[in-house]
């Protein structure tokens, strides 16, 4: 258990800046996820703290202790990687304890840390395997199990579960989960994966172009996305985004005007520390609306927010439904958002066919606005839980 | 599946069993050869012999086979052991550094595969003659490495490019320095490409003639490929006992060759990649 530090760290590829100037303060025994779309640096910042990676300037530091310069051994990290990397000429015993072996320990206390590690991970039964013989689930286990026979400070993971199907995935989610309980080690996990950061994580840090966007708890950056980036990021399907100008701005709320809506979007502004600064009448900006911000059309209340569309594709989720609708004159403008469609989540079983009129309406009340840089000014009164009942 | 195909298929086949057929006749003839007397070596020289014995052969290896053949066994044998432990490491340093020094080695080690022996025979000889070195099975095991080195350091280089380096990373977190990384996981997952190269510089050694011609002169140090030479001096009129000798030699390196081509062809198809 130990705590790690990163202060100002830089990581330049010749004149390409892979990581830019990071800082981050992992506490002792917490989980942190690193999220961010592929290529942002996430596994350049993991793989500098494991020292495959020189760094350009900053400092890595564990326990207080500088370990920047420190050979990648003497660190007291371990690190799982996303292929697994175990070592195919050995059985996967050797391969858990190579380390203890190359660090001179007693053949007794090899097996003692192997049998261990292997209880944990429930793998006794495959130690004398080779890993070629081995499902991708139990590949990951051991390579996760040579982590742990090292007792590290400090374990890295880089996506480590991207290998593996739907299903084991999830499973996996759950084991980690419960190992960092009963380790209570401190972990460092890397992932493109929204929902292995939402589901995991004592604390996400949102990565982007080699710089933190945002950092914070699960729920937090879900409900309070510091930028249009961490909110596109983080929920899936991925928030609504809508091109709107500000017709006025009042006391208590924001007027939006916006192609294909009937009346103007009347955005509550509840939040003192809105920055709402520089904005006018005829400023652009663009509101976000999660999938499941959106009410019947023909709810009392909200009907100058309605939009008529055609549903496009729906995915029957089970209790759930997923209606991707071609919304006429408002659509999701962004090309990631599901192509112009706008995603909508009904918390109900619905029988709607490809081609159906659908009414929504937009429930301002559940909406951000995001200014032109992508700075998130107004946040809904309380996310989401209006919508449980409206929905 | 069309008839334009299996067209194509059957001149293949045809064209792949006359090759095969030219390249086997000869040795078949050979092998064929030592068993026939040498009157029916003469008179039917296209001909099956009347009774299989081996009388050829055991003239054959009264005029010191035997020993040519432990020389060539010795000689290659060591041969190889240097050439592949030379080149597995140095391929190593090679295709790991980001020292641009190192590349111009490396471009003058591939440029050294391009130098043909017969080039620069002359003054190897003097080199050679001039440290004292001639009619020393030891001494041309360092003109036989100078030669595989090359080929071989180029044929593990391409491996190394591919061999997954997230093996590596995990060896170094796990307190391997890169002498111990090389010894306790490159180098036992190397086995298919030491295998190939092994085979291909064995047959070559094998089979060198021109430089064990003009350094290995004394009958006690020669080996096959020049002894069986001598073996023409001696049996002047008895090719029966050539044609044995010539088995005797061959024989060996075919039956290595067979056992170890499986490796050879996946080995030499990898490098395509
Ligand atoms: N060895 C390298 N040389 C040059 N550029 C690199 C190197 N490794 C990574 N990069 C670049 O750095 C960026 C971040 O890479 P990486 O950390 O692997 O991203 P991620 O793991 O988030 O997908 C990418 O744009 C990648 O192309
Ligand atoms: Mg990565």
């Amino acid at each position: 258990m130990a705590s790690l530090q990163i202060r100002n760290l830089i990581k330049d590829y010749g004149s390409f800046k892979a990581i830019r100037d990071v800082s981050l303060e992992v506490p002792s025994g917490e989980f942190v996820v690193m999220v961010g779309p592929s290529g942002c640096g996430k596994s350049t910042l993991l793989r500098s703290i494991a020292g495959l990676e020189s760094i350009t300037s900053g400092e890595i530091s564990i326990d207080g202790r500088d370990i920047s310069k420190v050979e990648p051994f003497d660190r007291g990290v371990a690190m799982v990687f996303q292929n697994y990397a175990l070592y195919p000429h050995m059985t996967v015993r050797q391969n858990m304890g190579f380390a203890l072996k190359i660090g001179g320990a007693s053949k007794v206390d090899v097996e003692k840390a192997v049998q261990r590690a292997a209880g944990i991970l429930r793998i006794e039964n495959q130690l004398d395997k080779k890993p070629k013989s081995l499902s991708g689930g139990q590949k990951q286990r051991v390579a996760i199990g040579r982590a742990i026979t090292r007792s590290p400070d400090v374990f890295l993971f880089d996506e480590p579960l991207s290998n593996l199907d739907a299903a084991l995935r999830s499973q996996m989610r759950v084991e980690l989960g419960r190992l960092h309980a009963e380790l209570g080690a401190t972990m460092v996990y890397v992932t493109h994966d929204q929902t292995e950061a939402m589901t995991m994580a004592s604390r996400i840090v949102v990565l982007r172009d080699g710089i933190i966007e945002q950092v914070g708890a699960p729920l937090e950056l879900y409900n309070f996305p510091a930028t249009r980036f961490v909110a596109g990021f983080l929920g899936s399907p991925r928030m609504n985004f809508i091109k709107a100008t500000v017709h006025t701005i009042d006391n208590d709320h924001l007027h939006l005007e916006a192609a294909g809506l009937a009346g103007r979007l009347r955005v509550p502004l509840l939040h003192a520390d809105n920055a709402l600064d520089g904005m006018q009448s005829g400023t652009d900006v663009i509101v976000g609306v999660r999938p499941e911000g959106f009410v019947d059309g023909d709810v009392e209340g909200y009907r100058d927010w309605r939009i008529e569309g055609q549903v496009a594709v729906v995915e029957s989720l089970g209790r759930d439904t997923l209606l991707y609708l071609n919304g006429g004159g408002i659509k999701a403008f962004d090309s990631e958002s599901h192509e112009g469609y706008l995603a909508i989540h009904r918390t109900r079983q619905l029988q709607a066919v490809h081609g159906q009129q659908l009414q929504v309406a937009i429930d301002p009340g559940a909406a951000y606005v995001f200014d032109a840089s992508g700075k998130t000014c107004v946040f809904p009164l309380a996310p989401n839980h209006l919508l449980a009942g409206a929905a | 599946m069309g008839s334009r195909f299996r067209w194509v298929q059957v001149l293949l086949y045809g064209f792949v069993s006359l090759w095969s057929l030219f390249v086997l006749l000869p040795t078949a003839w050979m092998v064929i050869g030592a068993f026939k007397t040498k009157r029916e070596f003469f008179l039917d020289p296209l001909g099956m012999p009347a009774s299989f014995d081996f009388d050829a052969f055991e003239r054959a290896w009264g005029t010191g086979v035997g020993g040519f053949l432990l020389n060539s066994m010795f000689v290659t044998a060591l041969s190889v052991l240097v050439i592949v432990v030379v080149s597995a490491m140095a391929a190593y340093v090679l295709a790991r550094t980001d020292n641009r020094w190192m590349r111009l080695v490396y471009l003058v080690i591939v440029a050294g595969f391009a130098v043909p022996v017969q080039a620069v025979i002359i003054p190897l000889f003097q080199m050679v003659s001039g440290a004292g070195m001639l009619n020393s099975l030891f001494a041309i095991v360092l003109p036989y490495a100078a030669y595989g080195i090359p080929f071989t350091i180029i044929l593990f280089y391409a491996f190394f490019l591919d061999f997954p380096r997230e093996l590596e990373e995990a060896a170094l977190l796990d307190g391997c320095r890169p002498v111990k990384t090389f010894f306790h996981i490159v180098l036992p997952l190397m086995g298919p490409a030491v295998a190939s190269a092994a085979i291909f510089q064995a047959v070559f050694i094998w089979n060198e003639f021109l430089l064990a011609l003009l350094m290995l002169t004394k009958p006690a140090v020669k080996t096959l490929t020049v002894g069986i030479l001598q073996l023409g001096g001696e049996f002047t009129s008895d090719w029966a006992a050539i044609m044995a000798g010539l088995s005797i030699a061959v024989l060996p390196i075919l039956t290595v060759f067979i056992l170890a081509q499986k490796y050879f062809v996946r080995s030499l198809a990898g490098l395509g990649k």
